[in-house]
């Protein structure tokens, strides 16, 4: 089984305090850093609406949902980093394009220093495909019931001519299920899914995604569905993987807790753009953008409040609108505690705020921090009772 | 007010090892589907090997009954105006009916599954120039064009005396007549089901390691269309076996080697039921009726045990 | 958070006719049920006994397949063909509902306890309006006219924080999270005493949960509500809930006030439950592995059923089962390390194999 040729681990047993901060001073978005492996500029993604003739005729436009609206992103050799966001954020579209499930509208996708994103067929896809592969969500989907273990791991190797001879083949297959911890490999490679557990199940979609040696794994909530204590033993496994062959993660997730844990880096996104960005410590302990504040308040934590008080949490009014009425200015601006008039009508771009952290907000400008925002328990009174609609906002 | 627990089920563990013939197992655990099942494997029989229970086929020549004689010791169904021993005509007729039937199902199955298959997965205006043929050939009444179209294609083919597997040509031409009228449906319904299989995670993961249309069509739509495709084929099988008879009944059919509808077709022609002799139209029909009947039985049967909703239960 | 006292803003509720004076509001008493499955018994609740009082809230946590959901589905009587109470009491007021037929139960559910559906999103009619799916209920239940109930239902919108406009609305007008409060409305509508959640954020952004959760506790002072939610989601308790009880393979392994529970964990289930789940507010940044599996409920191991995968098993571990014993801190737990009369300071399990950063 080859491993990940040119990538090399980040130090020690996958376990690094902090990777952070690597380059000096910059935002996390430096041009041509020489460990980057991955780095997308200005993505876009742009769905069209499809009407019916009887809202084209008057002349109505069709509308147009921007599931990715110009974001900018580094990943570099070894680290983990954890784009998290909320349904509609466009963290798993961001993912589908870097692994070619879907094509982007605008910007460009740049791997290892060569520009693909306009690949098609022919050997140079091919050969992304070996180097870039996803774990997907769900392990009950992913695998097709009619299929055995054996050729769903094989799968990729077979529509790649990779191991033509059938004893090369069945080497590197056993091999996989053995490093994705399902022993004893020969008699798991002949069963069907149905057969499997939800934790094992995933396993096998870990196995398939490695058995063509990948430098880069995109990584699409790969625990949301599975119980929690077999959470913790499929993630131990993937940073295990990291620190053996040197692979490098995108970890995407709706769950700040478990981005903490896990990454090196994070990256909050909210309806398309990138919110903040940064070390995970930076990011958690001192956000610079409302809305990650916000969020930070309301991940899960298992430490009740104290006696007789309420947790502190600011819980933003209303939902995310959808992605076909991007509000004008900065996204966020209806739902933001701290919204005032340059909001409204000016997006800003990501401000460096120091310590390798970047923050897109007006108040982040020049480094600085954000004042106190609103909580449910501000005065020991129960905020203002948030209604589900804010004005302005669209309830989809 | 909904049911208890709408998306959840009992904690069931993991799955034990499903055999090659658990559908049929689950199948004739069912009254419905006993009695189906057992049915067809007797027409089955009688259609593969009619010659062990009845002897070769009687002809004018070889016949040696009386005239239209009413069921006796000798000829527990009777005979026909040629003399002809009816028992022997009718387990003969289950060779031709079958096999006829088999044979249609096979070119409608084939046609419609790769017209679904293809037209659903890929979709854009391939599907669209493909359903727009599918739906002419499913608005146009199929009895009336297989009418038109069976003298046509015989003209074309011409009359000798080759046979494809023991068929004569001119019921060939109703074998190719009838998958010509009848792949639409089973098209519309395979496309459905290739529709949604298209957005399930499986293919996603297919396309992620590199795989083309064509792999993903092979091995990961087609396996999971075939218990609907078995499902479809049985009612397709009830109905192309009651096609060839009505065409068969209208004068399309062979003397030489008569289906249950050229019997229907000669016992009117002899006027059989003017005359009281009943043994000649009852056995075909009643045949005609129990087979696709069975077949009926089996396909909303399988309908049943196919539903992705029953996952867990028996 | 400790016990509020409730203090609602309307009258006492009317107690049912074979109400028993001073019995507590709710009481489950040893209740087993078990499934039958292609001949086998699977015993999903297998001896649970919990207690809850008015205004609390009560949260039944556990891994899938531990029987909290189907204790939730015995207490509502709702339970699929295969499955039956085959023991135990489950007492409202006093009332064993238990034992009620199913023509019985029909006065208590949904007027005195109601539950709001895991998978609620998807349960609701998508034929027809949020605002007459929610009238439904108090038509057929309390025998008031169509209008009524509609303007009830309109009340119930405002109360769950759906405008009223909204609410001739199909449900796929709607957003994950307006659904799950009409859901809650749904439950709330024969204003029920008690109303319990299976898994109610499940499924929703981390945001939408917030407001969730927050407007059950506003409905809860509101109305002198009784919750019992059922999660997996320990945050979600730790937020919201008085006390927790911990199942595990269809038994109670500890219960208590959440403060205690959370912050001193007795059983070493608990404490690795609570060490597998990601925190943001504490210091470390590691999750525990809890090695094996959950045990297959159609032959549990004898004994504690946790013994397979627990660290500290002893000898009797597996072969018997462990008493419950409760300590002076109001905490109930089924472990051999902790017997009657014992000081009741926790056994701190060692922390195993870890993943994330020291």
């Amino acid at each position: 089984m080859s491993a990940g040729g040119a990538g090399m681990s980040a130090g020690g047993a996958g376990m690094s305090a902090g990777g952070a901060g690597m380059s000096a001073g910059g935002a996390g978005i430096g041009a041509g850093e020489p460990d980057e492996l991955l780095r997308i500029e200005g993505l876009e993604v742009h769905f069209p609406i499809r009407r019916s003739a009887l809202d084209i005729l008057p002349g109505r436009h069709p509308g147009v949902v921007r599931a990715v609206d110009g974001i900018d992103l580094t990943i570099r050799r070894g680290e983990v980093l954890a784009l998290v966001g909320e349904s509609g954020s466009g963290k798993t579209t961001t993912g589908r394009v870097v692994v070619k499930l879907t094509a982007p509208t605008g910007g460009r996708v740049v791997f290892d220093g060569q520009d693909v994103t306009d690949l098609r067929g022919g050997a140079a896809l091919r050969t992304y495909r070996q180097r870039v592969q996803l774990i997907f969500q769900d392990p009950y989907e992913t695998l097709n019931p009619k299929q055995s273990i054996g050729d769903f791991v094989a799968e990729p190797l077979d529509v790649n001519g990779l191991a033509p001879a059938p004893d090369d083949r069945r080497r590197r297959v056993l091999a996989a299920l053995d490093a994705a911890g399902l022993r004893p490999a020969e008699d798991f490679a002949r069963r069907y899914p149905h057969e499997l557990s939800g934790g094992q199940r995933q396993r096998v979609v870990i196995a398939g995604a490695l058995v063509m040696g990948p430098e880069l794994v995109v990584a699409d909530e790969p625990v949301s569905m599975l119980d929690v204590s077999i959470r913790t033993e499929l993630l131990r496994l993937m940073l295990d993987l990291r620190a053996e062959r040197g692979l490098t993660y995108l970890f995407i997730t709706h769950d700040l807790a478990l981005a903490w844990v896990l990454a090196d880096r994070i990256a909050v996104m909210y309806l398309g753009r990138i919110m903040e960005i940064g070390p995970a410590e930076r990011v958690i302990e001192d956000p610079h953008n409302p809305y990650t504040r916000a969020l930070v308040s309301v991940s899960p934590t298992t430490t009740p409040p104290a006696a007789g008080e309420r947790a502190q949490r600011t819980i933003l009014v209303g939902e995310t609108p959808d992605a076909a009425h991007v509000p004008s200015g900065c996204r966020f601006h209806p739902r933001c505690p701290l919204v005032f008039d340059r909001c409204r009508t000016e997006s800003p771009p990501l401000f460096d705020v120091g310590a390798g952290q970047a923050a897109a907000c007006w108040l982040a400008e020049g480094g600085r921090s954000l004042p106190l925002m609103p909580t449910t328990a501000a005065a020991g009174v129960a905020a203002a009772a948030p209604s589900p609609e804010a004005p302005g906002v669209a309830a989809s | 007010m909904t049911a208890a627990g709408a998306s959840w089920s009992p904690p069931i563990p993991a799955g034990r090892r499903v055999g090659r013939f658990d559908l049929l197992v689950r199948l004739v655990r069912r009254p419905e589907g006993a009695f189906g099942v057992l049915i067809l494997a007797i027409f089955a029989a009688l259609a593969l090997a009619p010659d062990f229970f009845v002897g070769p086929l009687q002809t004018a020549v070889t016949a040696h009954g009386t005239r239209l004689s009413p069921p006796s010791a000798a000829f527990p169904l009777g005979t026909d105006e040629l003399r002809r021993d009816m028992l022997n005509l009718t387990v003969h007729g289950a060779r031709v009916s079958m096999a006829i039937g088999l044979l249609a199902t096979l070119v409608t199955v084939f046609i419609g599954a790769v017209v679904g298959i293809v037209s659903g997965f890929v979709g854009g205006r391939v599907d669209a120039v493909l359903m727009r043929i599918t739906d002419f050939f499913l608005v146009i009444p199929t009895f009336v064009l297989a009418l038109i179209l069976t003298p046509i294609i015989r003209d074309l083919v011409g009359s000798g005396s080759t046979e494809i597997l023991g068929i004569r040509m001119t019921l060939i031409v109703i074998v190719i007549v009838i998958g010509i009228t009848s792949w639409s449906s089973s098209a519309r319904i395979i496309r459905s089901q290739t529709l949604s299989l298209k957005e399930r995670a499986f293919v996603d993961r297919a396309r992620v390691i590199g795989a083309g249309s064509g792999h993903i069509m092979r091995r990961h739509i087609l396996p999971n269309v075939i218990n609907l495709i078995v499902a479809n084929s049985v009612l397709v099988f009830a109905g192309a076996v009651l096609t060839e008879t009505t065409l068969s009944f209208v004068g399309l059919g062979d003397p030489f080697q008569p289906s249950w509808g050229q019997l229907l077709e000669a016992a009117r022609s002899v006027g059989a039921p003017g005359l009281g002799a009943w043994w000649y139209f009852v056995p075909p029909g009643v045949c005609i009726v129990l087979v696709v009947f069975a077949f009926t039985l089996v396909g909303g049967a399988l309908d049943d045990l196919l539903n992705p909703k029953r996952r867990g239960r028996a | 958070m400790t016990a509020a006292v409730p203090r609602p803003d309307r009258p006492p509720r009317a107690l049912p006719r074979l109400a028993v004076a001073g019995a507590p509001l709710l009481e489950v008493d040893d209740l087993k049920t078990h499934f039958r499955l292609a001949g086998e018994v699977v015993r999903a609740v297998d001896g649970v006994s919990f207690r809850l009082d008015a205004g609390e809230a009560l949260g039944i946590a556990g891994e899938s397949g531990c029987g909290k959901t189907t204790t939730a589905l015995s207490l509502v009587r709702l339970l699929p063909a295969n499955a039956s109470i085959v023991g135990g009491s489950i007492r409202l007021h006093g009332i064993d509902l238990a034992t009620k037929s199913d023509t019985a139960i029909r006065r208590y559910r949904w007027r005195e306890i109601s539950i709001v559906f895991q998978g609620a999103m998807n349960a609701l009619n998508p034929v027809a309006r949020v605002r007459d799916q929610i009238a439904e209920p108090i038509v057929e239940r309390l025998g008031v006219d169509a209008r009524t109930a509609r303007r009830r239902a309109g009340e119930l919108l405002e109360l769950v924080g759906i405008p009223r406009a909204r609410g001739s609305a199909y449900p796929h007008e709607l957003s994950g999270g307006m659904r799950q409060r009409a859901m809650i409305a749904m439950a709330l509508a024969c204003d029920p005493a008690i109303v319990i959640g299976d898994e109610p954020t499940t499924a929703l952004d981390v945001m939408v949960q917030a407001q969730i959760l927050d407007l059950l506790e506003r409905l809860r002072e509101r109305l002198g509500l009784s919750l019992i939610l059922i999660t997996h989601d320990l945050s979600v308790i730790a937020e919201t809930c008085d006390r927790v009880l911990i199942m595990y393979a269809g038994r109670v392994a500890e219960e208590g006030p959440v403060a205690q529970v959370f912050t001193r964990p007795r059983h070493p289930y608990t404490q690795k439950l609570l060490a597998a789940f990601p925190n943001i507010q504490a210091d470390r940044r590691t999750l525990d592995v809890i090695p094996g599996t959950p045990p297959d409920l159609r032959t549990p191991p004898p004994g504690c059923r946790f013994a397979p995968r627990c660290p500290l098993a002893m000898a009797v571990c597996s072969e018997v089962v462990p008493p419950e014993v409760t300590f002076a801190d109001r905490v109930r737990v089924a472990c051999h390390l902790y017997s009657e009369g014992s000081s009741g300071e926790p056994v701190l399990v060692p922390a195993a194999a870890t993943v994330g950063r020291a």
